[in-house]
């Protein structure tokens, strides 16, 4: 029962206060508010900078130097290591390429041809991947030259010389998707890895009865010049690199850059944590000395609930209530100018971003974290004020003033 | 030294202390308070008449249990009933309050205090952020006591009822202390404590709201005890006057009051 009447008396006694209650909200909000605007920053800024890069498939991809003779049972092998996330053979690279041609535009256009699946790391973001033999992906770049997008009809050709005759087979395309620009920067179709085998049989003077292209027939066992190869991530990179190279297969890797962007993650994650240590300390210490300050301002009134008998563990919920309110309406402020800030950063430099990256962001579990902290830290700093006030005895707290 | 009225029978005695000494030093100056024996019969009205500095309020705060005495060879502490089961329980002992000090009882005291004594401070005291009737009433609302008009009709005594839903902050000194004694009787303690109730009252209001004071406690039937530096203007009131004596060592660094009654 009393827990509540000291609830009770602590509420009306903030609200009859309400300038002092605001000058603690104020001047909880405003070290809150630019602190979570920096977290925001880091988290947006450095978290976005430093998860494209880690997450940007190209940092990731193993390429093989020259070309050799891989299996597509050994491809499957590999692509059982729990480092590796994708691999697809390649065909050679001179038989790699094919000419399109739109109905938008009169030029038959020649691009490469890479290999993909399901899974293509470079085609994450599209929701369909090249499919069977007639459905592709177009880069960017491709596809603006096409003056095509996606589910127009293409039409492709290949030129082959077979027994001393120049030879064009065609064959029916649709675009199923357009890879991001950012995926791969040049003219390319990125085609099942089923088609790319195709044009290759075809330039190979072999026949390939699916398209009704016709030549000799062969069973010669299939081996590949090279493979598309990405791990898991970049860390992962080193490993597989060495165990390639213990094969004897010569790759290429970006891990020079892979270690920059790995020490720029140590360094900038660490310059943040000072900053948001030596905030978090002031904080502490500024929300400390406020509520500090009013128990001792407060004390006599404390002193007079004591006297009329309330117990001492009743004269400590006092404060404590107080400073659960500062608390709530503190971050509320806070979370409030936090909003208004990254909604301007956010437009000021919404042009200089890709779409959906955020230049100021928080999400609902640090505004949690940032609404414990403080409730926390207020809570402890009111009961050991409320604690020392307690402790005092009653006819000194009375006759201070 | 005025024992006009004499001493009560120790059998209804609501106080009775002997040898409690309460020791203070500040900046090499020793204080001493001893009081080698006091006894308080129920319904009895005490005044306790001395200079600023004296004691009289460490005696008080000691009588109300918010200072603890730094020696006690007794002091024991006996409320009136204020229903039959209590009376049962506690019929036949007074509380040794020496023990509850003993084991740091603080919460035991103050509900002690909350149930049996009201005290009225020389100022203030009044909480800012309650109105003239949440102040007065808060003495009942903290032992849960059902809303009456005892409020009501304790305001209307005091003259106070027109300011019942005012803050503090919006009456005169002399009201606050009509305001103070109110919550100090509303909820019909044993006793009420009064360190200077009407010192920061001009004389003409002083000597009215004592008045009024004493005589809402006679009919209640509370016992009392009212500290002032003016004996003169409730000589005529009837109250039983402590006796005490202050005296100083030869090298000024001790200051001893004994007082007995």
């Amino acid at each position: 029962m009393r827990p509540f009447k000291t609830l009770r008396l602590a509420t009306r006694d903030y609200l009859h206060e309400w300038q002092m209650s605001g000058c603690f909200i104020l001047a909880l909000a405003s070290v809150l508010g630019p602190m979570l605007v920096l977290f925001g920053l880091k988290f947006g800024i450095v978290g976005g900078m430093i998860d494209q890069l880690v997450q940007d498939p190209r940092n990731r991809e193993i390429m093989p130097v020259g070309s050799g003779k891989f299996s597509a049972e050994w491809m499957t092998e590999l692509r059982k290591r729990s480092d590796v996330e994708f691999i697809v053979p390649r065909t050679r690279s001179i038989a790699a390429t094919i000419q399109l041609k739109s109905s938008n535009r009169s030029n038959i256009i020649s691009m490469e041809v890479i290999p993909s699946e399901a899974g293509d790391p470079l085609l994450s973001a599209l929701a369909n991947g090249p499919d069977g033999l007639e459905s592709i992906v177009l880069s960017k770049s491709a596809a603006a030259k096409l003056k095509v997008g996606v589910g127009d009809e293409i039409s492709g050709s290949l030129v082959r010389r077979f027994k001393e005759r120049k030879e064009r087979a065609h064959l029916d395309l649709r675009v199923a998707a357009i890879a991001p620009a950012d995926a791969f920067p040049r003219e390319a179709a990125f085609t099942s890895v089923k088609l790319a085998e195709a044009l290759e049989d075809y330039r190979d003077g072999h026949a390939v009865p699916m398209l009704g292209w016709k030549g000799s027939v062969g069973t010669k066992a299939r081996s590949y010049p090279g493979f598309r190869l990405y791990a898991a991530s970049i860390y992962d990179v080193a490993n597989l690199h060495d165990g390639l190279v213990d094969l004897g297969i010569d790759v290429r890797t970006r891990a020079a850059d892979i270690e920059l962007v790995q020490r720029m993650d140590r360094n900038l994650s660490m310059v943040f944590w000072a900053i948001a240590i030596i905030g978090l300390v002031g904080f502490s210490l500024s929300l400390g000395a406020s509520l500090w300050a009013n128990v001792d301002r407060k004390s006599k009134e404390l002193s007079v609930l004591r006297l009329v008998g309330f117990r001492t563990g009743d004269i400590m919920w006092f404060p404590m209530i107080q400073a659960i309110y500062t608390a709530l309406f503190g971050w509320g402020l806070a979370a409030a100018i936090y909003h208004a800030a990254s909604l301007t950063i956010n437009d000021m430099l919404a042009s200089q971003m890709n779409v959906g990256q955020q230049v100021c962001d928080l999400l609902p579990i640090h505004y949690m974290i940032a609404l414990g902290l403080t409730a926390g830290s207020s809570i402890i700093a009111a009961a050991l004020a409320g604690l020392r006030s307690a402790k005092i005895e009653p006819s000194e707290g009375l006759r201070e003033i | 030294m005025n024992n006009e009225i004499s001493p009560p029978e120790s059998g209804t005695l609501i106080y009775h202390l002997r040898d409690v000494i309460k020791t203070r030093e500040s900046e090499g100056v020793a204080f001493r308070l001893n009081v080698p024996s006091l006894q308080i019969g129920q319904g009895e009205k005490i005044a306790l008449i001395g200079e600023s500095g004296c004691g009289k309020s460490t005696l008080l705060d000691m009588l109300s249990f918010i200072l603890q005495p730094s020696e006690v060879g007794s002091f024991r502490f006996r409320p009136k009933h204020s229903d039959e089961k209590k009376k049962k329980k506690n019929d036949d002992e007074s509380l040794d309050i020496k023990r509850y000090w003993d084991r740091g009882k603080q919460n035991y005291l103050g509900d002690l205090r909350r149930h049996h004594i009201g005290y009225v401070m020389q100022t203030g005291g009044l909480l800012p952020y309650l109105s003239v009737r949440d102040n007065i009433n808060l003495s009942r609302h903290v032992l849960g006591m059902k809303n009456d008009d005892s409020v009501e009709q304790l305001a209307k005594e005091l003259g106070i009822h027109h300011h019942l839903n005012k803050l503090p902050e919006n009456l005169s000194t002399g009201e606050r202390q009509r305001v103070a004694i109110g919550r100090a009787l509303a909820h019909n303690p044993s006793i009420v404590i009064a360190d200077e109730p009407t010192a920061s009252v001009d004389p003409f209001a002083a000597e009215k709201i004592m008045s009024l004071f004493l005589e809402l406690v006679e009919e209640m039937h509370i016992t009392v005890i009212v500290a002032s530096h003016a004996w003169q203007h409730i000589k005529r009131l009837e109250l039983r006057r402590l006796s005490h004596h202050t005296r100083r060592s030869e090298d000024g660094s001790v200051t001893e009051t004994v007082v007995k009654g």
